[in-house]
């Protein structure tokens, strides 16, 4: 027996709008849909409801009732984010989900018994769940959807509708219900038909004959009977938000501010879904016209909005987009988080997500160049490196003790090369080399009579090239302490300290 | 059938029986199944201690018990000099500090070797390097698997202190940070700085190691240790020998939370053979 449940959000551009600007929602707001003079209101807060603001008022006679009240025109993206939000949490019911537009949308709920108390726990749990993305939607349930439809638009939801059941339950309701937007209304009104119950009790061939083929389909909606299948959609390949501004940023900070608030639903979404971040696609509309639209590519899979924030601005930092930001929207590459596997005998793993937040916040602070995994690069000269990204290999299974280290003098690099002067003395016969250093001079700490110093060593590397390299290398041993290797190549320079 | 073992039940509660006499059961227990175990597991319930191998009854409480016996355990040097002041090596969870003068040697060879033995182990490790002293050459060549190290370079004393916590709470096993020689890049950063460190530390049982040119961590480290009276060794007399063969210098435990102070080891480090120019 097919179930089916409709989630509804009433309202459904005042809400997506909403969603997108919580702090409007205890003022006077209304959404208003055409330009000019035939801008008209097609929903309302409840502030302005009160003060008798309804849908349809043109946008001067709403004013005229409530001079501030604030209007809004219909936002597309908002209105698109907010009905994908919506298809997303259906989707954590059931894989067969139906869009219907406008906020409507259907969940084949069938088999779905053994997983709550009830269908109208169901409902309640999809209400919820609704709710925690931020759509204040309602829920019926039913043997087809438009009994469903109808249960959900009711005020008290969830409804359900029991099996078999569907005629009694549209009988009482006016025939609004069935089909709000109805030529064939006034017609029946003449007929003195309020109810659809009193529709359903007339014969079915009279008012075909009488209405058409549109009167043979309202007729079997009204016994309840709704042959149309539900049709599931396919899966969206990205998550997406954004929405339009009212007017032109040209700060970093306010637009990070509502940059925030997209990924905090961005990320919401994702986790309803199971998924991380790998990649987010930011594509900024610009003033007069234009569009500016750059990648961030996430070290791992992520959810965490400080995370992708703190990117997003380094990235704005380095490269604005040059114009006024008019709107935009960011796209989420959906990934599976990585989790990392515990260990019985080994070295417990870092987490991936934990380890890539953190990389990420630490490149924010100090570059990318200060952080990474050190590697050697093919040469002679020691302050030469390379870094990459960190991805450390996975620990072994087995716990292993440490090597034994080899208790090798380290030296610590100056970057770059300290420049000093050099006071010698020509080498005696026994002395290799042709001098050898007697004092330091510099103007830091480095300066000083030389205690014992042996070399030199010659280093020669790209003679073929420019930029190569003829050192000669001495190790000193400072009279006041302190031992340094001292190279020379044309200039004096102290390459590193022993410590 | 419930009615004659309900009966049953009633007759023997009548009979009075001793409670060392074993109460007759309808149902006998079924005889302990001898399950095969791995050579592993049977090694990692030796390792526990009696009460706790009792108590251990699923995988989540035998991972709790490894890392309370883990926080336990040492991460050694295998530099003997360093580890025997500390018992045996960097105690997890606590922050250590390692002071020496320019002039002295050993702060950034025993760094090196605590990376070493650490990522020998598979363990991921950390240098936290302010002064942008490390040359990944000689590192490797001391052993240090740099696939596991992450390298972190921060320009002021703020940034460094800040990125080590931030590592900490990430599951680091290891951190090194080496504040260089002096003077230290940035400004001095408040005493409660460290203390924040310790904790984290703590908290996650990272083995923190702290090597600076002067004491800066003051009662937040669980151990001080200064090294000292450097000397080189040169190949050669005088004023030109002909090759610096290493370095010896003497460590002393300034400080330590639960051993005496005043011991001192001397510590002997080799020049690396094979290196850029020699």
């Amino acid at each position: 027996m097919t179930r089916i449940a409709c989630l509804y959000v009433p309202m459904f551009p005042l809400a997506a709008r909403l969603r997108s600007e919580p702090e409007l929602l205890p003022e006077a707001l209304a959404i208003v849909e055409g330009n000019g003079g035939a801008a008209h209101i097609v929903a309302a807060t409840r502030r302005a409801r009160t003060k008798g603001i309804r849908p349809g008022l043109s946008l001067a006679q709403a004013r005229t009732i409530v001079p501030k009240l604030i209007a809004r025109g219909r936002d597309p993206e908002c209105e698109r984010t907010a009905q994908e939000a919506l298809l997303e949490v259906a989707e954590t019911f059931s894989p067969r989900v139906e869009d219907d537009g406008d906020g409507v949308v259907f969940i084949d709920v069938s088999g779905m018994e053994r997983h709550f108390d009830s269908e109208l726990e169901l409902g309640k749990a999809a209400v919820r769940a609704a709710e925690g993305v931020g759509l204040p939607a309602r829920c019926g349930i039913g043997a087809s959807k438009l009994a469903a439809r109808v249960a959900a638009e009711l005020p008290k939801s969830p409804t359900v509708v029991a099996p078999g059941t569907e005629a009694e339950f549209l009988a009482p309701l006016p025939l609004q219900r069935l089909t709000p937007a109805l030529e064939a209304a006034s017609t029946l009104q003449r007929w003195g038909i309020g109810s659809i119950g009193e529709l359903a009790r007339l014969p079915e061939s009279e008012v075909a004959s009488r209405l058409g083929e549109l009167g043979r389909e309202l007729h079997y909606a009204a016994r309840g009977i709704d042959p149309r299948p539900l049709i599931p959609r396919a899966m969206p390949p990205e998550f997406r938000e954004g929405m339009e501004l009212e007017w032109p940023l040209v700060a970093l900070e306010p637009f990070l501010f509502i940059a925030s608030a997209a990924l905090d639903r961005l990320a919401a979404r994702l986790e309803v879904q199971g998924f991380a971040c790998k990649r987010l696609e930011l594509t900024m509309n610009l003033e007069p016209d234009g569009y500016h639209s750059r990648a961030i590519d996430l070290p791992a899979p992520t959810r965490d909005v400080k995370t992708m924030l703190t990117l997003l601005r380094l990235d704005l930092e380095q490269t604005p987009p040059g114009a006024p930001v008019v709107g935009f929207s960011l796209a989420a590459y959906p990934d599976r988080p990585r989790r990392a596997q515990l260990s019985l005998f080994g070295p417990a793993a870092l987490s991936p997500e934990k380890l890539a937040t953190t990389i990420a916040r630490l490149i924010s602070m100090l570059g990318e160049d200060g952080v990474g995994m050190p590697m050697t690069v093919d040469g002679h000269l020691s302050d030469r490196y390379a870094i990459a990204t960190y991805s450390p290999p996975p620990p072994p299974d087995i716990h292993r003790g440490p090597r034994k280290s080899h208790g090798l003098l380290a030296v610590r690099i100056f970057r770059p090369p300290v420049p000093v002067e050099v006071i010698t003395r020509p080498s005696r016969s026994d002395e290799p080399g042709e001098v050898q250093i007697v004092a330091i001079k510099s103007d830091g700490d480095i300066a000083g009579d030389v205690r014992a110093c042996a070399g030199p060593w010659h280093m020669e590397e790209g003679w073929w090239r420019s930029e190569g390299a003829a050192r000669a290398y001495w190790d000193v041993e400072l009279a006041r302490g302190g031992s340094y290797r001292v190279y020379r190549d044309g200039e004096w320079f102290v390459e590193a300290s022993y410590g | 059938v419930p009615v004659t073992a309900r009966s049953l039940d009633a007759q023997y509660r009548l009979l009075d029986l001793r409670p060392e006499r074993p109460r007759p059961a309808l149902v006998p227990d079924p005889p302990p199944v001898e399950s095969p175990q791995r050579e592993e597991v049977t090694k990692l319930r030796a390792a526990l201690a009696g009460t706790a191998a009792a108590k251990v009854m699923n995988a989540t409480e035998l991972m709790q018990a490894l890392e309370k016996v883990r926080r336990e355990e040492s991460l050694p040097t295998t530099l003997a000099a360093f580890d025997t002041l500390l018992g045996g090596g960097l105690p997890r969870g606590k922050m250590v500090e390692l002071t020496g003068r320019r002039s002295s040697v050993g702060r950034f060879a025993v760094a090196i070797s605590a990376l070493a033995a650490a990522t020998s182990m598979g363990e991921a490790a950390v240098l936290v390097d302010l002064g942008d002293h490390f040359d990944p050459q000689v590192a490797e060549a001391d052993g240090v698997d740099l696939r596991r190290l992450l390298w972190i370079r921060p320009k002021t004393l703020k940034q460094a202190v800040m990125s080590v916590e931030m590592i900490a709470a990430t599951g680091f096993q290891l951190v090194v940070l080496d504040l260089g020689l002096p003077p230290v890049r940035g400004r001095r950063v408040p005493d409660a700085s460290w203390v924040r460190l310790a904790r984290t530390a703590e908290a996650h049982g990272t083995a923190l190691l702290i090597s600076s040119p002067y004491p800066v961590t003051g009662t937040a480290s669980e151990a001080v240790i200064v090294a000292e009276r450097t000397r080189l060794q040169w190949l050669g007399r005088g004023k030109s020998p002909r090759l610096l063969a290493g370095a010896t210098t003497e460590l002393r435990l300034e400080k330590h939370r639960h051993r005496k102070a005043g011991e001192t080891t001397r510590l002997s480090l080799q020049v690396v053979e094979g290196l850029p120019a020699r």
